[in-house]
């Protein structure tokens, strides 16, 4: 255990050593991504200005869900963001066996080796707005932060999950920078108030793809808007996760190189 | 004449070429299949939700915000753009002085490239999502004027690939140009009404946007698909709304030219 600490931490020095190499554009990307996460709940504050409202949501509570979604979309892509790039990369150069050669975990490897200092923007960008919101919305029990934290891993671990699914389908769909796309799209679900949606959309983004999870839950925790039942949704998050560590290591075993 | 159909005969080939490239990776294309719908979906109950009882919001009502969405998605299949990656990567990698020994502009090369691929994503991305919008989803998708939003269209194409061009050539003197990249990408995903309706933002905000580049990309084209065009309490007429965007291309294709010249003066390489 302590070696792979010691690997972590020397690939995150790394990793931001790289970074600094064109420290202006790391400089620039930084506060692009910091200022592009505090932009992003803009459509929300525009629809309110305008006068009209989710049903049943303050400005503040909806900023809040945009706040924790973006917090862990930020820490997930800080250390599995560049797993999905990394991967398409190996397969496309047909060099996956590089990583397989390694005396480690091919995805410990990988997700050691690609801790992306770039998503720093996004976690600062989510911490500012979060704190921004909890400001503005009703004071919060101090015994809603233990549910929220619980819910906060179970959202991260879905980001997490998200990612090593779509790097384990660059190992089929050979190249195809988009594959990201179809993750951004769904998580979609997962910026906005759950109830806004259908129930049937609802049922599949708390259970299957459980994006609802992501922001919505751990900011309803904090306003006491959560039930006991609700906690139910923790399992299938973590179950998400392995699901994508599976399918990732799956897909791995599928691979087929011609010598690197 | 001779030398037009000399140009005539390299956009065919290279766009021809360019079709035949990415038409080997078709299957990336489609994923706008699955996409531009469930965005499309998110932004349907978004906006029922804000809607609620009330009838029009900012002077809109919900069955023209739907439109203008599937409009702006449609739009951007047709527009869609990279030349900035694709320049900044040659420049950073010095293959850029292979472009130098051709005898065609890198930029008109770079114009035929884009016609070729989104001739693509007209049939793998843009005629799929208009059968879903229309036939799935029972979206009103036909255009107040083919003729104007043809144009506008045609005009937005341009525009993008000019803007997105001069993004591009930052990369002569940054060589890694990812972070503007990054902030235009931004503010235009903000400015360009794809994520919502400029007649949201502040009246200041609307008119400064007569200014950027922005509102021609995807805000113009959509209004003139719905048929009506308002920005900062200024109402305009189709042909007018289409002559606008005419200048506005007319002078980033100019700026792009000015910012071209210079960065040819920063180039330098040593063999590719």
């Amino acid at each position: 255990m302590k070696r792979y600490f010691k690997i972590y931490w020397t690939c995150m020095r790394s990793a931001f050593l790289a970074a600094i190499a064109y420290r202006m554009d790391f400089i620039v990307s930084s506060i692009i991504t910091l200022v592009g996460n505090v932009l992003f709940p803009l459509v929300t504050l525009l629809i309110y200005r305008s006068g009209a409202s989710f049903p049943g949501w303050t400005l503040y509570e909806v900023l809040l869900i945009q706040s924790v979604f973006t917090m862990s979309g930020g820490l997930a892509n800080l250390i599995f963001g560049g797993v999905l790039w990394t991967t398409m990369s190996h397969i496309r150069e047909g060099s996956f066996e590089v990583i397989l050669l390694k005396p480690l975990n091919p995805l410990f490897f990988i997700v050691a080796t690609t801790f992306s200092p770039d998503s720093i923007g996004v976690l600062v960008g989510g911490i500012a707005l979060f704190l921004f919101s909890v400001a503005h919305v009703d004071a919060i029990p101090l015994l809603s932060w233990l549910p929220f934290a619980a819910l906060f891993a179970a959202g991260t671990a879905v980001m997490a999950g998200i990612t090593l699914m779509m790097a384990a389908m660059s190992f089929k769909w050979v190249g195809n920078s988009r594959i990201s796309e179809l993750a951004d799209s769904v998580l979609h679900f997962g910026k906005y108030p759950l109830p806004i949606f259908p129930k049937s959309i609802q049922a599949v983004m708390t259970l299957v793809i459980p994006v609802g999870m992501v922001g919505f839950l751990p900011a309803s925790a904090l306003l006491g808007r959560v039930e006991a039942t609700d906690f139910a949704a923790v399992l299938p998050c973590f179950l998400f996760m392995a699901a994508g560590a599976w399918i990732y290591r799956h897909m791995i075993r599928l691979y087929e190189g011609v010598g690197g | 004449m001779s030398g037009f159909k000399h140009q005539w005969r390299v956009f065919k080939t290279v766009a021809d070429v360019t079709y035949k490239e990415w038409g080997a990776y078709r299957t990336h294309s489609m994923v706008s299949i699955i996409v531009g719908p469930v965005y499309f979906v998110v932004q349907y109950f978004i906006w029922t939700a804000v809607y609620g009882d009330q009838s029009s919001l900012q002077g809109i009502e919900l069955s023209q915000m739907i439109r203008y969405f599937g409009a702006t998605a449609l739009i951007g299949y047709l527009i869609m753009d990279f030349a900035d990656w694709n320049l900044s990567m040659l420049v950073r990698t010095g293959k850029f002085l292979t472009f130098h020994l051709r005898p065609i502009h890198h930029r008109s090369f770079a114009l035929f490239q884009k016609v070729g691929h989104r001739l693509l994503g007209f049939l793998f991305e843009f005629l799929p999502c208009l059968l879903i919008f229309i036939f799935i989803f029972g979206v009103d998708m036909r255009p107040a004027s083919y003729l104007w939003s043809f144009l506008s269209v045609a005009l937005a194409f341009l525009m993008n690939f000019y803007v997105n061009y001069t993004i591009g050539l930052t990369s002569f003197w940054l060589v890694q140009s990812s972070g503007i990249r990054s902030a235009f990408i931004l503010v235009a995903g903000i400015f360009s009404g794809a994520l919502i309706p400029l007649d949201f933002f502040p009246q200041w905000l609307q008119i400064l946007q007569f200014f950027l580049p922005f509102q021609y990309i995807v805000y113009m084209p959509a209004m003139v698909f719905t048929g009506q065009y308002s920005l900062g309490g200024i109402q305009l007429a189709m042909e007018q709304v289409v002559g606008l965007q005419a200048v506005a291309v007319l002078i980033t294709f100019g700026m792009n030219e000015l910012v071209r010249r210079r960065a040819m003066k920063q180039f330098t390489a040593v063999g590719a």
